[in-house]
């Protein structure tokens, strides 16, 4: 009974299996990526999961091709629109959007973070968020620059510039808090 | 190559993201350099580090039921595959089966043997493959599978880095895809043969055979996507769209996904709160008269059934009805008008209407206008509400053409034709005899179309005159996610160019109107929805012509409120037409457009300072302010007392690049509901009529006999009949929607 279930699941899963498996290796990745943007993981996993029933309905020709920017993308714009509603509803003040597409966390949830084991977020907290933003897509989800700019509109070369920018305020940053990033590495197997 | 240490380029190339010439110069020139070899180092022990951590941080992924509903839905399309699919998953899996030498795997384009190294089959295949990014990073790394891209795929254990490579002056360059920055688009999408296909398939068989890890990405990068890729060129070759048209492009794509009664984005679009002045003085939002919800609600109501609180637009159904505004008399094109009486839901609040009025054409001015008509004739536009309504609505307006207008009609389903080409409107018998021989049927591409339109409008551009697409459609674009993005664009391109789009919608069924409305948006143009011949009338011939002349364009309204006057305030409607503070002074910012005649009422309810009413705005009051405090009146000269809201209105003349702007200030001479002007009443009916239908938290005491009473005593002299129907449309959605 079991064996025949699996086949099942596998003869479907053969039959459209190239939006599967971008479902089994991505939707992670995603979720952390909205997460990232939101700050509110129920949302930002209602989010993909809406993006990944529409890729089911979307047209395999025009997406395939790019499947992972066309994912990033649809959750990216969906995550914005749900900020900027939630701002419009709540009524932020002026200050707080200049703060998209993330808002700071306060020092509370640094901390939290960082209990978490997610030391990166310590580090990556202090940048400025359109940094944060394409460094994550490069590194958390593995996208190449032209993704990224396919996903968040700016050029390739701002993309590049960006992550170099990045990753060179993640390098001072790191030589003056040595602890906390040694103390990482050598969680690292 | 001289690269200073600060540049870019070294980060790209440790990541992988050169290719080419470019790519070899900057190898070389890191191994020409002590102080860039440190700085690349740096770099990629920075990049390891940030990797390992993220990879080590925790993901939660989708909830369990979540997972299930994804997997069920892409079970669902795994049996729905058409042959298309098929074809194109079963041949090159076959030639895939054969490949099972390493062999065969070498005259792959070189970006796909870099593939196979990260995969271990053949350490042969990568010779140099991935060069700067194993080297730099893959040694020190630690054994864990890290990422699905290749460009940061971790090296597996078993293929240990060449002990070559550091020793390679010029890295190899074979992560160029020579073909891809040359061949134009059209010539990299024409062959569709195996060979194209076979790198994709192939690593799909091999993961199917088990050789592909966990977390392995399954589509090439763009860049070193293999020529005769089936994905539209624009995602290859032409540079990113900006943001804006990416905002179209994915909103629609949310649009898209939802079932026909719409829960789109519009879905969620909730009502204004009311807002403490205190805290939120500025209300902000771009000017805009689109009345195709009211047509909408008509039509559900029609139908007998309830409509769904997306399409209640409450500033489209006020805006449905003409008011008796002074037209402007100086400089200035849009005249002001400002009524404030007791609020009829809320007797404690106050309710204040402003209308503007936008400047007049007198028919023997109204410029020559070069109009082309693109219309849907997809199978779709057949039933009697479309196509055909469409075909009488234009005769309508064909019958105003004076001898200097000239029409062209251009069709689009499976392909797009044009019927007629520009046409002078002396010449009616050509127009009408084109318009007869229009039949639906066919799929619809409407992008194809549009350039078409856009091209002879272009060729026939009237300089001074009104240069104008009209897109007439139900709304069912056969059209896929990237050509919508570049529909957008050209939309956006030609209205900078001084051709405008405005869109009409017919039928119903399918009609996205939240995507159309957008659509016209982008051309600087405006939508309506035509339902029947009545309102084909009202649209074309008494709107339309006057909406062709924009009189003023980008038009945005910023109110501030005087917080010694008013305790909060809510605006009625306009939800998807708010702005941000800021973006009213920022001339980039996309406000709405004002035709020839052009009326617009925006009304907002009020909360009196002296009056307020913390329970009806749903927040406790504040524990930490007390409300004296708060009408402490701003310290200003002079003193704004009695000043109830400064009305500030942005607007740029229709070739203009910068905006004007004009202030008003107004105060409330405290009428009260009974003595306001008719139009003043009967907006406020209508307003309450679509809170009503929303169910809205805000409805007070409103009910639908109400407003029935209400507005039946605010008929004026209802030129048209329009307010007389308002009336029997209320009394139908009584039978709706009893009890309300």
């Amino acid at each position: 009974m079991q064996e025949s279930g699996a086949n099942e699941t596998a003869a479907a899963s053969a039959a459209n299996d190239w939006r599967s498996e971008v479902f089994e290796t991505q939707q992670a990745a995603l979720v952390a990526y909205v997460n990232h943007l939101l700050g509110d993981l129920e949302a930002a996993r209602d989010v993909v999961q809406d993006a990944f029933l529409r890729l089911c309905e979307a047209d395999a020709r025009q997406v395939r091709d790019h499947v992972l920017p066309w994912l990033f993308t649809v959750c990216r714009r969906r995550a914005l629109d749900l900020l900027r509603r939630d701002r419009r509803m709540h009524a932020l003040d002026e200050a707080e959007l200049e703060t998209l597409p993330a808002a700071d966390p306060g020092p509370d949830l640094a901390a939290d973070r960082r209990d978490a084991a997610d030391r990166a977020g310590h580090f990556l907290d202090r940048l400025p968020p359109n940094q944060r933003e394409v460094l994550l897509l490069k590194f958390q989800s593995a996208l190449s620059y032209r993704e990224i700019s396919e996903v968040t509109g700016l050029s390739v070369s701002n993309v590049g510039f960006l992550i170099h920018t990045a990753l060179k305020q993640l390098r001072h940053r790191l030589t003056e808090e040595p602890a906390l990033a040694s103390q990482t590495t050598r969680r690292t197997p | 190559m001289n690269i200073p240490p600060d540049d870019p380029r070294l980060t790209a190339y440790v990541l992988e993201e050169l290719e080419g010439a470019e790519r070899d110069a900057v190898g070389t020139a890191i191994h020409h350099s002590e102080a860039l070899y440190q700085e690349a180092a740096a770099i990629r022990d920075t990049a390891q580090w940030l990797l390992a951590e993220l990879q080590a941080s925790p993901r939660p992924g989708l909830a369990p039921e979540q997972v299930v509903v994804v997997q069920a839905a892409l079970e669902a399309k795994g049996e729905e595959l058409d042959a298309e699919d098929l074809d194109r998953f079963d041949t090159p899996t076959s030639a895939a089966q054969e490949a099972d030498g390493p062999g065969r795997l070498v005259p792959w384009p070189a970006s796909w043997r870099r593939w196979l190294g990260w995969f271990g089959l053949a350490a042969a295949c990568v010779v140099g493959g991935v060069w700067g990014w194993r080297w730099l990073l893959a040694p020190a790394r630690p054994p864990m599978v890290v990422a699905r891209n290749s460009t940061t795929q971790s090296l597996p254990q078993s293929v240990p880095p060449p002990a070559w490579v550091t020793e390679r002056e010029v890295p190899p360059n074979d992560f160029a895809v020579p073909t891809e920055p040359t061949v134009p688009p059209e010539q990299a999408a024409a062959p569709e043969g195996d060979a194209a296909l076979r790198p994709m398939t192939d690593i799909r068989m091999m993961m199917r055979y088990g050789l592909l890890p966990k977390g392995y990405r399954l589509v090439p990068e763009d860049s070193s996507a293999p020529p005769g890729s089936l994905s539209p060129p624009a995602s290859h070759t032409q540079p990113a769209p900006t943001p804006v048209m990416r905002a179209l492009d994915t909103q629609d794509q949310y649009r898209r996904s939802q079932p026909a009664t719409g829960s789109g984005l519009e879905a969620g679009l909730a009502e204004n709160p009311f807002h403490e002045v205190f805290r939120h003085p500025l209300s902000t939002f771009g000017l805009d008269a689109d009345t195709a919800s009211y047509s909408l609600v008509r039509q559900y109501l029609g139908r007998h059934q309830t409509p769904p609180r997306d399409v209640i637009r409450i500033e489209e159904l006020i805006n449905y009805f003409p008011y008796d505004y002074a037209s402007p008399t100086g400089e200035v094109p849009i005249a002001l008008h400002v009524e404030i009486a007791g609020c009829p839901w809320a007797p404690e609040h106050r309710l204040v209407r402003l209308g503007l009025k936008a400047r007049g054409i007198a028919p023997l001015e109204r410029p020559p206008c070069n109009l082309v008509f693109l219309i849907d004739v997809s199978g779709s536009m057949a039933p009697q509400n479309r196509l055909p309504l469409l075909k009488q609505a234009l005769r309508l307006l064909v019958e105003k053409l004076s001898d200097q207008d000239s029409v062209a009609l251009v069709v689009y389903a499976s392909d797009s034709r044009t019927v007629l080409p520009p046409t002078p409107g002396s010449e009616r018998g050509r127009i009408l005899a084109a318009l007869d021989g229009l039949q639906a049927g066919g799929s619809t591409h409407g992008s194809a179309g549009i350039q078409t339109a856009y091209q002879l409008a272009a060729a026939h551009f009237r300089s001074g005159g009104v240069n104008r697409v009209v897109l007439c459609t139900d709304g069912d674009f056969n059209v896929g996610i990237t050509d919508r993005t570049q529909l957008a664009a050209l939309i956006a391109d030609q209205a900078r160019t001084g051709v405008f789009l405005t869109v009409l919608g017919f039928g119903m069924g399918n009609f996205r109107d939240g995507t159309v409305e957008t659509l016209a948006d982008r051309g600087n143009g405006n939508y309506a929805y035509v339902d029947t011949l009545n309102e084909a009338h009202k649209v074309l011939v008494e709107q339309l012509r006057a909406t062709l002349v924009t009189v003023a364009k980008d038009v945005k309204v910023q109110v501030e409120f005087n917080p010694a006057e008013v305790h909060s305030y809510r605006l009625l409607g306009y939800e998807n037409r708010a702005l941000r503070a800021r973006d009213f002074n920022d001339d980039r910012r996309d406000g709405g457009e004002l035709g020839a005649g052009h009326q617009v009422t925006v009304l907002y309810e009020i909360v009196p300072a002296a009056v307020p009413a913390p329970s009806a705005l749903g927040v406790d009051p504040l524990r930490y302010q007390s409300p004296d405090a708060r009408r402490m009146p701003p310290a200003r000269e002079p003193d704004p007392g009695g000043e109830l809201l400064t009305l500030k209105l942005r607007y740029k003349a229709p070739e203009a690049n910068v905006s004007e702007r004009r202030d008003f200030v107004v105060r409330d001479g405290g009428r009260s509901y009974a003595q306001a002007s008719a139009d003043f009443r009967f907006a406020a009916s209508v307003a309450a009529f679509g809170m009503i239908l929303r169910d809205s938290m805000y409805r007070g005491s409103s009910t639908l006999g109400g407003v029935i009473e209400l507005a039946g005593e605010a008929l004026g002299t209802d030129p048209g009949g329009y307010r007389a129907e308002f009336v029997e449309l209320v009394q139908r959605a009584q039978a709706v929607l009893p009890g309300r």
